[in-house]
């Protein structure tokens, strides 16, 4: 039996609400006590002074892009749940966009036997504990929206934490009949609000920026009318839905609309869509071709309120790897995503929480019980007795986003070669 | 020549161009005007130099004249098309672009179909700590700067041959006309006017010309008006810029026929009536004759200034890649 004994952190509690500083106890991967000061502890507990230290709840993944199978060159899944622990994740959801996807059980099957292999690989990575690892089950055979999974049979195995396409799903005609035929199924949905047709070539978020840039706009429209249309669904039909991606400030009001009408809706953004908006393409960085595109200023603005204020539920880190060669092309050419495991508590919490525009708590619980329970998962709890499923980070840690620090194979990320402080480190689970 | 104040090393857009560039390029373009107009018209400025001009995409008439311009700087050039190079075989833009710098490229004239490749790769040599220069040649729909430098200098040249300056444009209507939306010409020409002092006045239907253009510029010397309806923006105009449509705006459901939009927004010989008399007409070529601008205006020198663009581009371009290769 080990135990540590962490001295004076600062323990952020979403679910208490509160943010102070304390003593924790933890044995055998269970929290023992939760202290002021704890003066009483077994002879060999490990002391650590945890001054200036952050400790919370394990960070929770709405949905993020594994490379493997198909793409390993771009991550594998071992390089996957080590960047999540490294970002301080002890939950990570995995989107079906893998080749073959997880339409099926075998599917299923295959990529968690994967997660197994990579387990035991890596069981000799300390301190970070490797995350639990859920996948989402496609809602459309190959992805290809034209015909539902086997929805029932998904639903029923073990390790399907919902279904999503992680693609917009344009026939609206099949998106009803999957509402309805989930709907006693009782598993999470989660939805991307998006009209193609409207989205044309666009690449970067309309607007003024999208006409000096010259690159052709994806209009705030062809999210608000697919939207709209979605919630018509829901409401008529009742299956509760987790809205994606959210990423204008029309989003996000007509989310605020359906929320205060009663619909059973939930909805996240992307963390890097929280952070930088439509100025930041001005250097034509590939890794900021994102889809959705980064919103206007306005929208930035939107979002960041909206998630404080509860509108948008969750931070969602969307990690998208590509390669180097993958990138390494046109603005517009480039396939769309960015990396963020590694990237988004440390960021966010210089951006939002330093900077004093959020608390430490708003953050956090956006980050951790509030994602848990849009996948409709207990979340931690930091208390006596209960399993230690916990992220500790220094916000002051300073270090050089690049290839050798990056546990992730990819490096897609506009912060590649800055210096940017706050890394976690150490997660429990 | 003035040179003094230029300390650029790169000319990837005229978003932040200043009025002193402007004039400097406007004057050195002038003395090496001249220096075309003689028997023997090349100068040895860059000698020794390697120009390499990276066409990702194709082009002809733009590649000819950067291509001429480095020659009468006495520059060695190199030519790179997209067709005959190993883009297809796995390499990537920066790829090619080190490729050029290995074989001592000091300046690399960029054209890409998409828009930023400039930059990207302006953005690599100078990661690299190496001083080559890049110069846009146009990229996608952003920008194509060395374009609007030389419909600036075709038209500050006839309003003052002696002595172009961008002065000379306070307060000149000129008109836009065509697929703003879509032309890096527009973008490059709507940054240099405004920085001028002319009020530009751009006219296309709504499809080609969205109301966030009203929001494109701010804080800009000369105004910007968007019409609708192409008479408002012809009246009293001093000068006219046509620009090219492209035969795909029908199936983006931008346009119903190029026969409706000739109707609507054509420039023809009854339209120019609107402008001030002495009214100029451009055009970055290739015309779609009878589509943007009706033939025979084309080629009627009392009204088109498209020949003298054509002219003014090596003039011009000599005039960019003497400053880049001498600034500090």
């Amino acid at each position: 039996m080990t135990s540590e004994l962490l001295q004076q952190v600062r323990v952020i509690d979403p679910v208490t609400g509160t943010d102070q500083t304390a003593d924790i106890l933890i044995a055998d991967s269970v929290i023992k006590a939760v202290e002021p000061q704890i003066s009483s502890f077994p002879t060999d507990t490990q002391l650590r002074n945890c001054q200036g230290l952050v400790l919370g709840p394990g960070l929770v993944d709405l949905y993020s892009h594994s490379g493997e199978p198909g793409f390993e060159e771009r991550e594998t899944l071992a390089s996957l749940v080590s960047a999540a622990a490294a970002g301080g994740f002890t939950r990570l959801s995995i989107l079906p966009d893998t080749m073959p996807p997880v339409d099926n059980l075998a599917g299923l099957a295959l990529l968690q036997q994967k997660g197994l292999g990579t387990r035991k690989n890596s069981s000799s990575l300390t301190p970070h504990s490797l995350p639990e690892v859920y996948f989402w089950g496609a809602l459309t055979v190959g992805i290809q929206g034209q015909q539902m999974t086997e929805l029932a049979e998904l639903a029923a195995a073990s390790g399907i934490v919902g279904f999503a396409d992680g693609q917009p799903l344009g026939n609206l005609a099949l998106l009803r009949r999957i509402l309805e035929y989930l709907k006693p199924l009782g598993k999470p949905v989660a939805l991307w609000a998006c009209d193609r047709t409207l989205v044309g070539n666009g690449a970067i978020r309309e607007g003024a920026q999208s006409l000096r840039l010259g690159l052709p706009g994806n209009p705030a429209i062809a999210e608000s009318t697919a939207l709209a249309a979605i919630l018509e669904l829901v409401a008529t039909i009742g299956t509760p839905v987790h809205f994606m991606r959210v990423s204008t400030s029309r989003g996000v009001e007509l989310i605020a609309e359906a929320k205060a009408r009663g619909l059973p809706i939930t909805a996240s953004t992307s963390w890097m869509h929280l952070l930088l908006d439509t100025r930041a393409i001005s250097s034509y960085k590939t890794s900021l071709h994102l889809e959705p595109p980064l919103g206007n200023s306005c929208d930035l603005e939107a979002l960041q309120q909206g998630m404080r204020s509860g509108i948008l539920d969750a931070i969602a880190i969307d990690h998208t790897p590509y390669t180097y060669e993958e990138k390494t092309v046109a603005f517009a050419e480039a396939p769309p995503g960015a990396i963020g495991l590694e990237l988004a508590l440390p960021l966010l919490w210089h951006n939002l929480v330093e900077t004093g525009v959020w608390s430490a708590l708003e953050l956090w619980r956006c980050l951790s019980t509030h994602p848990a329970n849009c996948l409709r998962q207990i979340p931690s709890v930091i208390a006596n007795g209960k399993p230690a499923e916990l992220t500790l980070f220094d916000p002051q840690q300073l270090w050089t986003v690049e290839r050798q620090t990056l546990h992730s194979l990819a490096d897609n990320t506009p912060w590649l070669g800055q210096k940017i402080s706050g890394r976690v480190l150490q997660t429990w689970r | 020549m003035a040179t003094n104040t230029w300390t650029r090393h790169h000319v990837l857009s005229l978003a932040d161009f200043t009025t002193d560039e402007y004039n400097t390029v406007l004057q050195t373009a002038a003395s090496f005007s001249e220096v075309l107009s003689r028997r023997t018209k090349k100068v040895p400025t860059l000698q020794g130099q390697v120009v390499a001009n990276l066409f990702f995409e194709s082009s002809t008439r733009t590649r000819s004249s950067f291509e001429l311009a480095a020659k009468r700087l006495s520059a060695d050039t190199l030519n790179f098309t997209a067709a005959t190079s190993s883009l297809t075989k796995g390499e990537t833009i920066l790829d090619t672009a080190k490729t050029y710098l290995a074989l001592g490229t000091d300046m690399m004239v960029i054209r890409h179909r998409e828009a930023g490749v400039p930059q990207a790769i302006a953005a690599e040599m100078d990661r690299l700590g190496v001083r080559v220069g890049v110069l846009n040649a146009g990229d996608g729909q952003h920008e194509h700067p060395s374009q609007a430098l030389l419909d600036l200098f075709t038209i500050c040249t006839l309003l003052n041959p002696q002595q172009p300056q961008v002065e000379l444009l306070q307060g000149k209507k000129i008109a836009i006309v065509g697929d703003i939306l879509h032309s890096r010409v527009a973008r490059s020409n709507i940054w240099s006017l405004t920085a001028s002092g002319a009020e530009v006045h751009l006219a296309a239907p709504p499809t080609l010309l969205p109301q966030m253009f009203a929001d494109f510029g701010t804080d800009r010397l000369g105004n910007t008006f968007l019409h609708w309806q192409i008479e408002p923006a012809l009246q009293n105009a001093d000068f006219v810029m046509t620009l090219r449509l492209q035969k795909e705006r029908m199936t983006q459901y931008l346009l119903p026929s190029l026969r409706e939009y000739h109707q609507l927004f054509g420039i023809t010989r009854d339209r120019l009536q609107l402008c001030k008399p002495n009214v100029k007409v451009l055009h970055p070529g290739p015309a779609n004759r009878g589509v943007e601008i009706s033939s025979d205006l084309m080629d009627d020198p009392q009204f088109s200034l498209i020949q003298a663009q054509v002219t003014s581009g090596v003039a011009v371009r000599m005039a960019l890649l003497y400053l880049m290769g001498s600034g500090v």
